[in-house]
């Protein structure tokens, strides 16, 4: 009864209920547009992360600090006899880093250099190029970003300098063969990729390595006692940590837009019961209880919602599908210095997140449409059937 | 002994003021039996509006006693009160107030809805009000679609609908041209004949006057006559 009642107001209400209705709509396209895109990031991020540098899992040599550059030259730790044969048949691939200086074009530039081996398959980096030959430079693999920076591009030699094992420093001579499109900018920033056995050969190193990367998820039990086992929880931290900050300097934004749809209804119900006084005392002298018409007035701004909920699916729909088909690009290639965002961004959408989010909205308008009708438990019938203001 | 719709002893009503208290009703003692067409009359000011919302359990008296069809209004809860107006009082006012967003045959229909029953019932009963006030043809239309005295007819069949046993009408007549204030008491006299219901006018216009039974005259609050009309 209350629900026709409500629904009845809302139809009655004409225009007015469409500018709502449209507002909050508005709101809602916008607020799951958002959680798309950065759920759509944060899925594309860790996947291409996966791809191309974490696979199932990572050992990582103790002796590495990642936020201490003096422990870079000795990041290394012997490769377990345990792992050994996971490494001869390609299912654990050692990584090898080590602080260097090249000589690009005659200037000197500071860079980490990784050694994987060329004939790795697990990982997507575009290693298969970098087996050296019998003489002639080393070949080496950069980023896109690390070729703007060295001024570098296939074919170029330059000279990289690193220290060997007994502290001594040892020169190669390095040849680019392929700029790489690395979606993951760690993997390209400050980095020159060579051949694992070429580096540890420049090195006078046998079986060591910096990093462990495993194939499959079951290697993680595999005993490596020098080694550190990073798990995915760990390794998407940052990230993870990342995208919610950002996340969350964009809900100033969005606070300020559910603020707006909250003020238009709290407007339009506040109006309503400023309006409609004497037609609350009818509704009164007809015998409604107050709670039955607190609780049709607060419906009847619920409703809104519920209605700017199917407005926003049905007229989103297209915005979203050309999202998640056609992706979302940044306009001109805006480099965020962070994972995938230098391609389209295919949407895909996270449901339980977006029906959360309608629910919240949800409650939020009840309770922002009950807080002006609750004037009307004060209200005596004769006086709000006289429909002055002298409550 | 005949049965009574309304009993008020000894009933006050005051309001307060800037300094104290004004009286409004003084010491009224009435009552009224089935199937009456009585009215309230007397000048402006004289309490009339004020003595049909303490009978319509709108307002609450000072000090008395007032039995409406079995409840007593001083006592009652809100929900009470709520129950005895949507089960057993219609309300005709002045300003009609009908619902504006509902056309008339949600604004007829809407005290049903109250009363929770089957929608065929329903139907039918909001089409005899319909009926009963001569406005068939003008079940869609807004109330702002309407003439003062269609509005009126309306609000009558809304206050018919469900057959209520007492029927309070405070000044009916007030924004209606002689035409429409003789068709309306037509109706509600025939209403009145057929289905036994009560009404009880507040007024001073002498058309109503001419219509009713039983006339009680209020001055300043108080009751200075009450006599039975036979030309009626
Ligand atoms: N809420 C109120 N507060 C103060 N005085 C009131 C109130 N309602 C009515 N009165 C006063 O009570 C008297 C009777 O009013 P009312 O019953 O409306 O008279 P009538 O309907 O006969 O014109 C008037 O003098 C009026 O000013
Ligand atoms: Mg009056």
């Amino acid at each position: 009864m209350i629900f026709k009642l409500a629904l009845r107001n809302i139809i009655g209400n004409g225009w007015r209920s469409l500018i709502n209705i449209g507002i909050i709509a508005a709101v809602l396209i916008s607020l799951i547009w958002m959680e798309a895109m950065w759920y759509s990031w944060l899925v594309l991020a860790k996947t291409q992360q996966k791809q191309w540098e974490f696979a199932s899992g990572m050992l990582r040599s103790k002796n590495y600090d990642p936020y201490d550059t003096f422990s870079w030259e000795k990041s290394y730790a012997p490769i377990p006899a345990e792992v050994l044969p996971h490494v001869e048949s390609g299912d654990i691939v050692p990584i090898l880093y080590a602080p260097s200086v090249i000589y690009p074009g005659g200037r000197q530039l500071s860079a980490m250099v990784k050694g994987i081996p060329a004939g790795q398959k697990v990982l997507e980096l575009p290693s298969s190029g970098l087996a050296p030959s019998e003489d002639g430079p080393i070949p080496a693999l950069i980023g896109k970003n690390m070729a703007r920076t060295t001024k570098l591009g296939i074919g170029d030699v330059f000279t990289l300098r690193v220290k060997d094992s007994a502290g001594a420093f040892n020169a190669v001579d390095l040849q680019i063969t392929d700029v790489m499109d690395s979606p993951v900018p760690s993997l390209d920033i400050g980095t020159v990729w060579v051949d694992l056995s070429a580096l540890r050969e420049a090195r006078l190193l046998t079986d060591v390595a910096t990093v462990l990367v495993l194939k499959e998820k079951s290697l993680q039990s595999v005993s490596a006692p020098q080694y550190e086992l990073i798990t995915e929880k760990e390794f998407f931290a940052d990230l993870n940590e990342m995208v919610m900050t950002k996340a969350v300097g964009q809900s100033v934004l969005f606070l300020l837009m559910i603020f707006l749809a909250m003020l238009a209804i709290f407007d339009t119900q506040a109006l309503a019961i400023f309006k409609r006084r004497k037609e609350i005392g009818m509704l009164s002298a007809l015998g409604m209880t107050k709670g039955q018409i607190t609780r049709m007035f607060t419906l009847e701004g619920a409703l809104y919602m519920v209605f700017a909920a199917i407005a926003s699916l049905v007229l989103g729909f297209p915005l979203f599908w050309y999202f998640a088909t056609k992706g979302f690009a940044l306009p001109g290639g805006v480099d965020f210095g962070v994972v995938g965002f230098d391609r389209p961004l295919k949407f895909v959408y996270p449901l339980p997140l977006i029906l959360l989010t309608l629910v919240l909205m949800f409650i939020l308008t009840a309770f922002v449409s009950w807080l002006p009708v609750r004037k009307i438990a004060a209200l005596k019938t004769v006086d709000a059937l006289k429909g002055g203001t002298n409550a | 002994m005949e049965t009574k719709t309304v009993t008020i002893t000894k009933m006050s009503k005051a309001f307060p003021t800037g300094e104290g208290e004004f009286l409004a009703l003084k010491e009224v003692t009435l009552d009224f039996g089935a199937g009456e067409f009585a009215g309230i009359v007397g000048p402006s000011g004289s309490g009339k509006t004020t003595l049909l919302n303490v009978i319509g359990s709108l307002d609450t008296p000072s000090s008395g006693e007032v039995d409406v069809l079995g409840y007593k209004v001083s006592q009652l809860s809100a929900k009470q009160s709520s129950e005895l107006r949507s089960h057993h009082l219609g309300f005709i006012f002045q300003t009609y107030n009908l619902l504006p967003v509902y056309n008339v045959y949600e604004n007829v229909e809407f005290p049903l809805l109250l009363l929770k029953m089957d929608s065929q019932k329903r139907d039918r009963m909001v089409k005899d009000a319909l009926e009963w006030v001569g406005l068939t043809d003008k079940t869609k239309s807004r109330p702002a679609q309407l003439s003062g005295g269609q509005c009126q007819r309306v609000a009558i069949a809304r206050a018919m609908v469900k057959k209520p046993s007492l029927v309070l009408a405070d000044e009916p007549t007030a924004n209606l041209d002689t035409e429409n204030s003789l068709h309306i008491l037509d109706t509600m006299k025939n209403i009145n004949a057929n289905l036994g219901t009560s009404f009880i006018f507040a007024t001073h216009d002498q058309k109503v006057i001419k219509y009713l039974r039983r006339v009680i005259r209020l001055v300043d609050g108080e009751v200075v006559s009450d006599d039975l009309q036979t030309g009626a």
